[in-house]
């Protein structure tokens, strides 16, 4: 069983954790705190557990932790915070986007992926480029007017 | 498990020496797998980040694939849209965005399942293996590379470093089907992909790749025998649907009955090739 001890910035901060050669970066992040990122099937197959790497968001639950070392990850808290929130989080809640709000962190992470390269999306790659994010309570409409609005905020 | 992290693959290849061992590159089917239990080895060894196994080039009439080419990769690629649209169909299929940014060409192949999605294309696209180990280098043709359910001729210390496809010319046809019970990450029933020659109004070359419809993926040459020579019309498109339906060994399972994919095999290579025979530039899919 081999510990590692990684490196990482996270939301612009530097940390480190001890893991073992099998911990997912799901659970690693976790454990250090940063209980933003949702666990959820742990298969990739819902995106709650999206989060950047490098820039590209990812299932942080399709890696295991060790292969992070060195990496740059940013978290739905790195997109905005309840004292400056980022348009997709003020717009997915105004227009009703969020339910019980536990898919909501992986969809602001694929949302915000989708906006930097594309800012001006039609309805179809919206739901495209959130193929990879399950919702259970919304029907996903909201979420999709949500996008739409955040994305014309942005463009002004 | 243990982890070890490589920087090249002459490192790789050291460390790969036992059967106890398991590449790690996207992760997206071995990360889940070990964290349920499916699969236990003892070291992974994280060849993620090998630069040099992560490219998609065009040279001499073929494109040559890295083996750590994520899927965005080959989504977002000008050479593969062009000049091997079927590969580019095929991974706007696939999974979703968050998986597509780490899964790679060869994790996908290397899983070996009857349904991996990039089998079919780089099968009908005359797809070969570019194989390497302590000993060297050696390839092989992808129809020789699936050899039963789950197995690949991969031995142990070998390391998968590309594939390579045909790359068609302008008047070629192909086409691409994934027959999928939601729009996206989904598993397919049976998927589909074909190339298609035709000159001076025969078909010169034909080659068609079959996914889900077998224990291993696989080329309908039953289906193509019916086309490569002819001119091909109504009765032409008929006997190759027949054929691929009779070169099919599909199972049941919880997507759909083997009598159901028997009967698709069929149904989507029919409608490819009338699509691609109905227009005169010929690259559409069903």
């Amino acid at each position: 069983m081999s510990e590692h001890r990684i490196k990482l910035k996270v939301n612009g901060e530097a940390e480190s954790a001890t893991v073992q050669g099998h911990t997912t970066l799901l659970r690693a992040l976790r454990s250090m705190g940063h209980l933003d990122v949702k666990s959820s099937c742990e298969a990739g197959d819902c995106g709650a557990c999206a989060v950047f790497l490098d820039g590209e968001p990812v299932n942080s639950c399709l890696m295991f932790a060790a292969q992070a070392n060195g990496c740059e990850i940013i978290t739905v808290r790195g997109i905005g915070t309840e004292e400056s929130l980022h348009p997709i989080q003020r717009q997915i809640v105004e227009k009703g986007g969020v339910q019980c709000g536990f898919c909501t962190p992986g969809i602001v992470v694929s949302a915000k992926a989708l906006l930097d390269k594309n800012p001006n999306p039609s309805r179809q790659e919206i739901r495209r480029e959130l193929a990879g994010n399950l919702c259970r309570c919304t029907g996903y409409q909201k979420i999709f007017d949500a996008i739409e609005a955040a994305a014309e905020e942005i463009r002004q | 498990m243990d982890y070890l992290f490589v920087e090249s693959v002459d490192e790789a290849l050291k460390a790969a020496q036992s059967p106890g061992v398991a590449f790690l590159a996207g992760g997206t089917n071995l990360v889940p797998d070990v964290l349920f239990g499916r699969k236990k080895p003892d070291l992974a060894v994280d060849i993620s980040r090998l630069k040099e196994l992560r490219f998609i080039e065009e040279h001499d009439g073929r494109i040559r694939i890295g083996s750590l080419a994520t899927l965005t990769d080959l989504l977002e690629s000008d050479v593969v849209r062009t000049h091997a649209l079927p590969l580019h169909e095929c991974a706007a299929e696939f999974a979703g965005p968050l998986v597509r940014n780490r899964a790679t060409v060869g994790g996908n192949l290397l899983d070996a399942s009857p349904a991996a999605d990039l089998a079919p294309p780089l099968l009908a696209l005359d797809g070969r293996a570019e194989l390497v180990s302590l000993e060297g280098k050696r390839s092989l043709s992808l129809d020789e590379f699936f050899l039963d359910y789950r197995k690949t001729a991969i031995r142990t210390g070998e390391l998968l470093t590309a594939v390579s496809v045909r790359s068609l010319e302008k008047e070629d046809c192909s086409g691409y089907c994934k027959l999928q019970l939601r729009r996206a990450m989904a598993i397919s029933i049976v998927s589909v992909a074909l190339f298609l020659r035709i000159r001076g109004g025969r078909c010169t070359d034909v080659g068609i790749g079959m996914g889900a419809a077998a224990p291993v993926p696989y080329r309908s040459v039953g289906a193509e025998n019916c086309l490569r020579g002819e001119i091909i019309g109504k009765e032409e498109i008929l006997n190759s649907a027949n054929a691929a339906r009779e070169d099919a060994k599909p199972i049941d399972d919880v997507r759909a009955s083997g009598a159901y994919r028997r009967r698709m095999c069929g149904v989507l290579l029919r409608r490819l090739l009338q699509n691609a025979l109905n227009t005169s530039t010929g690259n559409l899919s069903a």
